[in-house]
């Protein structure tokens, strides 16, 4: 999730050393209202960053498994059967994302594979898995 | 802030006649992450008569969040205000940076009004409807008003009812294309079904507003709308792009059935309908829906790289490039999904 909960602190602390008090009451009051929501969003993120991550890149993992033996396209069954083979060896959000991504652009030529070979049932399978994931990133405010 | 005070002086004393101008309670207005905006008195004599008028600056950040031509929207402001639209008076419009070290315009300040916040669970209270009734209202009176007619017939934007759509899709494919640093699958699906499904040519060329939406617009205690504001994203489209973007449920708020935390969505169509003279059908309204969320993903992406790159640290990009993309991120998925039978 871009920006990182890290760059958000740093910034977040740069933002607050620099002051922002000489543009007016008004616009330092409604710039602290935003710095303590993106705090707020920062607490949940630190918690669940980890967790989004494995759980996406397992789904992802699953599904290749699963769709590589509909795959015609052998390099691609092959890509696919590889990439569901592979593991998050580190829990860092860095080795996560940096797997997460990979996956994602493989699930997107799968997809592309599956619009244009009209597979609708291999669709359908990767669109509960994108909702899923949509589900799961949603940034819910509030306690 | 009191040296910003001293040169806006300068530069509205020469362009205003008024040698004896002062400027007064000059205050930053929170939001707007593509331009700096300011509120102030200016004091002065004109025709003998003492004035102390409020009014809006709107300067050109170092870094801007979506790269917009300032010319574009005070041209929109002119445009609507004299067409009697409830928009706020344009008084100034630099594009050098000699006066304020960026472009800047000026406009007048409508006082005395609130905007709806998006966050708000019920931004308009008791005036809920009724400020429905004249946002779909001055939404389709946009519609109907001719380009050419209004002085902005050289806008931006396509230039044919045939390419609207693609032409929108080709800017913002344009925009997270150079901005995205993390792929983003539903966005991309996004982007083929769209390119996959055309909607039909729009019904006419209209000023289509970019990003008309609660938040952008000024309301006063009595719930009469007073002000539509930030036109930066103007340009020449399809009728149904902004009905879309009003209508994305991002807007809705606690209550997805009233877009906009206003009216029913079926009673917003028809009263636009009625304002435009112009049709929403469906299937081409929701291909615009679709667009809508696929805009906003783009929007937020180049927020979230703004921040994330240090240009503009204001929190508002942050937030974007979290709650909002993610917010759109499931609005896409759950419709292109459904449009599978997923």
């Amino acid at each position: 999730m871009k920006p990182e909960v890290g760059t958000v602190l740093a910034l977040t602390a740069q933002k607050i050393a620099s002051g922002f008090g000489e543009h007016g009451a008004a616009f330092a009051q409604g710039t602290i209202g935003l710095l303590a929501t993106v705090l707020a969003v920062s607490a949940k993120e630190y918690e669940r960053g980890a967790d989004i991550r494995v759980s996406e890149n397992n789904e992802m993992r699953a599904l290749f498994e699963v769709l590589a033996e509909t795959v015609t396209d052998p390099a691609l069954r092959q890509e696919l059967r590889d990439a569901g083979a592979t593991r998050d060896a580190s829990l860092r959000i860095s080795a996560l994302n940096e797997n997460n991504y990979a996956l994602r652009r493989l699930l997107t030529r799968l997809q592309i594979y599956a619009e244009e070979h009209g597979v609708n049932d291999v669709q359908r399978r990767i669109w509960a898995v994108l909702k899923a994931m949509a589900q799961r990133r949603l940034v819910q405010l509030g306690p | 802030m009191s040296e910003l005070a001293t040169r806006l002086a300068t530069y509205l004393r020469a362009k205003l006649g008024a040698p004896d101008l002062t400027v007064a309670n000059l205050a930053r207005i929170p939001g707007g992450a593509s331009r700096e905006t300011y509120r102030f008195r200016a004091r002065y004599v004109a025709d003998g008569k003492a004035l102390d008028r409020g009014l809006i600056l709107r300067r050109d950040p170092p870094s801007s969040l979506i790269e917009t031509e300032r010319t574009t929207e005070y041209r929109a402001y002119e445009a609507f205000h004299r067409l009697g639209l409830p928009v706020p008076q344009p008084i100034a419009l630099e594009l050098g940076g000699e006066a304020l070290e960026r472009p800047f315009f000026i406009m007048a300040e409508v006082e005395n009004c609130t905007t709806g916040g998006i966050m708000s669970p019920d931004p308009y209270g008791q005036h809920r409807e009724s400020v429905g009734r004249q946002f779909f209202t001055v939404l389709g009176k946009i519609a109907a008003a001719e380009p050419k007619e209004i002085g902005l017939g050289d806008f931006n934007g396509a230039k044919d009812v045939r390419a609207t759509a693609m032409h929108e899709v080709a800017r913002w494919e344009r925009v997270i294309s150079e901005d995205e640093r993390e792929p983003q699958p539903i966005v991309h699906a996004a982007l083929r079904w769209l390119k996959r499904n055309p909607p039909p040519p729009a019904q006419k060329m209209c000023v289509v507003h970019g990003d008309y939406r609660t938040g952008n617009f000024l309301v006063d205690d009595a719930g009469k709308i007073r002000a539509i504001l930030d036109w930066e994203m103007s340009h020449l489209g399809d009728p149904l792009e902004d009905l879309g973007w009003a209508i994305d449920p991002l807007w809705a708020g606690a209550d997805p059935a009233r877009p906009g935390g206003m009216i029913p969505r079926a009673d917003a169509i028809r009263i636009w309908e009625e304002a435009s003279g112009l049709k929403a059908d469906p299937k081409a309204l929701h291909w615009w829906e679709i667009f809508a969320s696929l805009k906003g993903a783009a929007i937020w992406i180049s927020a979230a790289l703004e921040y994330a790159d240090g240009r503009n640290i204001d929190p508002i990009n942050a937030f974007s490039g979290w709650y909002c993309l993610s917010f759109h991120n499931k609005v896409l998925a759950d419709r292109l999904a459904a449009e599978i039978g997923a």
